[in-house]
């Protein structure tokens, strides 16, 4: 007992000693940084590898050496001095273009390199995305990897990683590009209306209609950003067809007679609108992945010929295909249409308390569908419109699915193009219990129209019993 | 005294140096209890009730009653996943545990906490504290004789409600009545010896059979008012139900029957008025707040299903309604005024909860292969009260009824997001018809069970003329099978308006077509279509393990359980060999959790 108390008293001492004497240097030590390097923020340990010595210098002169000195974090991939020695002239020649490729290798996202790094892609500094894989980024691979500082890390890599252009870029503006359908792709820029940043000055007395400012209400932008894809947008992958001036010129011929207007300059843009804007899908096809039909996002067949790619340009956001020609049979251009009768543009008369829209299933096709009923509308030639866009001129077969489950009495009703009263197509019987296509007939449309209207019109009668309107969808299939 | 413990002790002094020191403290130890012990220790807390000060008069045996409800309550969740998720409706999210995944594919451990029975047991033995408590003040005349039956038979009822849940979930239970301190206890075959699930309900229709107070609490009573907006008289179960209850998994039809009649008839009373007609009579009152039915404003057009009154609102109406009142016969209220907090938005939904269980693919289906009556032609091909009972929320299914006085109904967001008010859905006037269906039809009353599965008695009992005299009715029948539901609408000669004329069936309420029955196996078809019927009209509120379950051992076929939990866990991704394993497991009768903690 005696010897265990002079043991806990001799501990006792010593720790009030320890503590009174050496207690700031001990937790001054304990908590300092140990590695030099992290004492030094990013930049200061490029410039300090002799062997980044060139990035280095790049970095000071598009300024983004005082960007890596702050305190956010930081990724750089650092080419090593031998890679930049091919760096090309005009790059470095034009500082915008110098800070856009410098900044092609920095993000601000922390990216440790491992064995497990996943797969992905990451935000450059310079807005565009680069592809990360356990270490690589794109094609460079990692000499030196992870080399932590106080405010990121360090890879250095064996490649410089050239900031690309983007699909648009390339498609409507690189020199490379073939000139006529890029000269198309810029002619489409337009001022369209968008009141997202609009002024209003004024209310219309007789519609109660906002009035805008002029100038504020509309947004100078491109159809095919607007309509197609925004193939500038560097979050999403792409793969676009741009066809050499030969192969533009042939498909535009070839198509001209699909679409017939009023005027031969309204005719020539809306053939080359109509063959331009299936050559861009969202989905990324590499050359080697490239299958033999893309379908675009109007339902086009497009058929790939490997043979016929000239050049196939990696962009920073997908691929772009430039095809000596590509022509497309218009039985692969011109999709089937299917109009879902429930989701009408318009009707003649208001009805929605007459208006059923039933949720029923099919015996025929064992599935379950809803359509449109309107029943005792008390209107002779009611009809609902449907609004289609971009219908060339063409030969076309019209079905549709009208499920008479309510009377036991035929009725009839008709498809109108155009017109409500048009008599292209006849009145079709509606009988009893009928799950599946009804044929309508034939018609031929002989000028293209960018919005078709169509009509299911009911017969020529008050009579309850004669005119229901009823349809679960409206089917087109081209007849070429 | 841990003195001697951490050192190594070496020498023999040492030992004596420590016997001395501790032989002095105990010394010290005993001359201060010997003196001061009565007054320096037993100094009563200020703000906390000592036992001995518990049970002075009636309040503080309502206080105790309120205390055993609020423990319960902690409950709500286990009880959900035990009876939903062990069965087919239910099913787990990619945010579920191990634990949850292994209650939904029969593949429990023993430290499965869902598993554990210690929380049942801890409030059943909280339960024998009160009953005990409350026969000592009856003796003591602290409380009236009626006071006592009314409290002890309330709590006796609640305990034989939580020993059947026991039995359900765990066939061999020991049935503990008395008063012990340690729930550990419980766990010593010597004192207390497990007893089968058949024995067991023996000991419970004998118990529950025996109390002396089967009604409500009377108005009046402290028990049946309204607190921080709730009307209470629906927190406390439902003696008659639990009987019956008791009485149908024992085989006993008849008696089964008489208790679940007698809940069924609670609103005959006094006025001939709605409630009169209504009240637990799946009866109708012109009023789609009090209808419940699946109703839309334009009959054919699907869009137009209501959403904002009839039968979704019945899980958002507050207490003391009416529509309420008439639908619900045991309902507890979460609320965050007030302690317990809600667990079920924690379990159910993906906003302001963790969204760990949801909707099965079986029940989507099971809802999906229902038709509706015909309205403009055809039929809506599918049972609507999928779409109230389950919402898409962030394209997710959801289960929705324990959610919408937490979620507006319309645009599926918080009403007040940190007020996660709610309601533990326990029993109502669905499942109180489709039991007594179950036993009617068990003792060969097929027609009745049939109508008021359908549509109603008028509906299984209709008059070829408009004389109703001799239909509408099965008054040929003794109690508990004998109703009168002639109606002879307002022209009819003589005139009838009986106590059950308004009553609908449950699947007219819902709006579906009646069931056909084979004239060959009415019996075996009608009792399979009332246990699908509650799936489809009561999924998620907790019974469909026990249907399941009651049925499969009825019938002595456990592929009645076993086929569909394999349906489910086979629609709902899990491996077949998952499934299969689970189905064999069922298939050999192993239903039980193992009984561990």
């Amino acid at each position: 007992m005696k010897y265990k108390h002079k043991l806990q008293l001799g501990a006792l001492l010593g720790a009030m000693i320890l503590m009174s004497l050496g207690c700031k240097k001990m937790t001054e030590e304990h908590n300092a940084i140990g590695d030099p390097m992290l004492q030094k923020n990013v930049f200061e340990v490029i410039s300090q590898n002799p062997s980044l010595s060139t990035f280095a210098k790049y970095l000071v002169e598009t300024g983004l050496d005082k960007e890596l000195a702050s305190s956010k974090s930081y990724t750089v991939f650092a080419p090593n001095n031998e890679s930049l020695i091919l760096l090309d002239a005009t790059v470095r020649a034009n500082p915008a273009k110098l800070k856009q490729f410098i900044a092609n290798h920095i993000t601000e996202e922390l990216v440790r390199f491992s064995n497990a790094t996943p797969k992905k892609r990451i935000l450059m500094l310079n807005g565009k995305y680069n592809a990360i894989a356990p270490f690589s980024i794109e094609s460079a691979v990692s000499t030196q990897a992870n080399q932590y500082a106080s405010n990121g890390i360090l890879h250095t890599i064996n490649m410089s990683v050239n900031a690309l252009d983007n699909c648009w870029e390339f498609m409507a503006g690189n020199a490379a590009a073939p000139v006529k359908q890029r000269a198309f792709l810029q002619s489409l820029f337009r001022n369209v209306f968008d009141p997202t940043n609009a002024t209003i000055v004024g209310i219309n007395p007789t519609t109660g209609e906002p009035i805008y400012q002029k100038g504020t209400d509309s947004v100078y932008t491109n159809l095919f950003w607007r309509n197609v894809h925004d193939l500038r947008d560097e979050t999403k992958q792409f793969t676009a067809f741009i066809l050499a001036d030969g192969g533009w010129d042939a498909e535009r011929a070839a198509y001209a007679r699909f679409f017939p207007t009023g005027s031969a300059d309204s005719t020539t843009f809306a053939t080359a609108w109509n063959i331009a804007r299936d050559f861009a899908v969202d989905t990324l096809y590499t050359p080697s992945g490239l299958p033999d039909t893309v379908v675009s996002k109007f339902g086009a067949k497009l058929p790939i010929n490997k043979s016929s790619i000239v050049a196939s340009i990696k962009t920073s956001n997908g691929y772009v295909y430039v095809m000596s020609s590509m022509p497309v049979a218009p039985a692969l251009r011109f999709a089937t249409r299917v109009i879902e009768a429930e989701r009408y543009s318009g009707v003649s008369h208001d009805r929605r308390s007459q208006t059923f829209f039933r949720d029923r299933f099919n015996d025929l096709t064992r599935r379950p569908y809803s359509d449109v009923l309107v029943l005792n509308h008390g209107i002779a030639l009611f009809n609902l419109r449907y609004d289609i866009p971009e219908v060339p001129a063409i030969r076309y077969r019209a079905f549709w699915v009208a499920v008479n489950d309510f009377q036991t009495a035929t009725f009839t009703q008709r498809l109108g193009v155009g017109s409500p009263l048009s008599t292209l197509l006849p009145y079709v019987n509606v009988v009893a219990n009928t799950r599946g296509e009804v044929f309508l007939g034939e018609f031929t449309l002989t000028t293209y129209s960018p919005v078709l209207s169509l009509f299911l019109t009911a017969a020529n009668s008050t009579a309850n019993a004669a005119n229901p309107l009823v349809c679960d969808y409206i089917k087109l299939v081209p007849s070429l | 005294m841990r003195l001697g413990k951490n050192i190594i002790i070496k020498r023999k002094s040492d030992i004596m140096k420590i016997a001395k020191i501790q032989t002095a403290l105990l010394l010290l130890v005993a001359v201060v209890f010997s003196t001061g012990c009565q007054k320096v220790f037993d100094i009563k807390p200020k703000d906390t009730l000592d036992q001995s000060q518990m049970y002075q008069n009636v309040y503080d045996a309502d206080a105790a009653v309120l205390g055993i409800y609020g423990k319960f309550m902690g409950l709500a969740d286990r009880y959900i996943i035990l009876n939903e998720l062990r069965a087919d409706l239910l099913d787990c999210t990619q945010n579920a545990d191990e634990n949850l995944r292994q209650i939904s594919t029969h593949a429990v451990g023993v430290d499965n906490p869902y598993a554990s029975p210690r929380p049942f047991y801890e409030l059943i033995l909280n339960c024998n504290d009160v009953l005990e408590n409350f026969q000592k003040m009856r003796v003591q005349k602290k409380m009236t004789e009626s006071e006592f039956n009314q409290r002890y038979s309330d709590i006796g009822a609640l305990r034989s409600f939580i020993y059947l849940q026991l039995g359900i979930h765990f066939g061999r239970v020991p049935y503990v009545t008395s008063r012990i301190k340690n729930v550990d206890e419980v766990k010593n075959p010597d004192t207390y010896p497990v007893i089968g699930f058949d024995a067991l309900l023996d000991s419970l229709i004998n118990f529950t059979e025996k109390l002396p107070y089967k009604e409500l609490y009377p108005v009046g009573s402290n028990l049946n008012i309204t607190v921080d907006g709730y009307q209470t008289q629906k927190f406390f179960v439902n003696k008659k139900v639990i009987l019956g209850d008791l009485y149908l998994w024992k085989g006993n039809y008849q008696n089964a029957a008489i208790n679940y009649r007698e809940v069924m008839e609670t609103g005959t009373q006094g006025v001939a008025n709605g409630q009169y007609y209504s009240l637990y009579k799946v009866g109708w009152d012109s009023n789609g707040d009090v209808d419940h039915y699946i109703s839309y404003s334009r009959a054919g057009d699907a869009s137009t299903l209501i959403q904002n009154t009839q039968w979704r609102i019945m899980f958002e109406q507050p207490f003391g309604s009416s529509g309420f009142d008439r639908e619900w016969v045991w309902v507890l209220p979460f609320d965050s005024k007030f302690n317990p907090e809600n667990p079920l938005i924690r379990m159910f939904s993906p906003i302001g909860g963790s969204y760990t269980v949801r909707p099965s693919q079986l029940v989507t289906d099971m809802w999906n292969a229902e038709t509706q009556r015909p309205a403009q032609g055809g039929s809506i091909p599918y049972d609507a009260r999928g779409l109230l009972s389950t919402k898409q929320i962030g394209g997710q299914p959801v289960v929705m009824k324990y959610l919408y006085n937490y979620l507006n109904f319309n645009s599926l967001l918080p009403v007040n997001p940190l007020a996660k008010t709610g309601k533990w859905f326990l029993f109502r006037q669905t499942h109180l018809h489709m039991r007594f269906s179950e036993a009617a039809n068990r003792s060969r009353k097929h027609r009745l069970a049939w109508g008021l599965l359908n549509s109603g008695i008028t509906g299984a009992f209709p008059a070829p003329g408009s004389d109703v005299t001799n239909f509408h009715n099965t008054l040929n029948e003794a109690f508990p099978f004998n109703f009168d539901a002639r109606n002879s609408g307002s022209t009819g000669v003589p005139f009838y308006r009986a106590d059950w004329y308004r009553n609908i069936g449950i699947r007219a309420r819902a709006n579906l077509v009646d069931i056909a029955v084979p004239a060959s196996d009415s019996m075996l078809n009608i009792e399979t279509n009332l246990i699908k019927e509650t799936a489809l009209e009561n999924a998620f509120e907790g019974t469909r393990w026990p249907d399941l379950l009651r049925i499969a051992i009825r019938r002595n076929d456990p592929s009645f359980v076993a086929d569909r939990v394999f349906n489910k866990l086979i629609r709902s991704g899990v491996s077949s060999g998952a499934a299969s394993t689970a189905r064999a497991k069922l298939l050999a009768r192993d239903w039980y959790l193992p009984f561990k903690w």
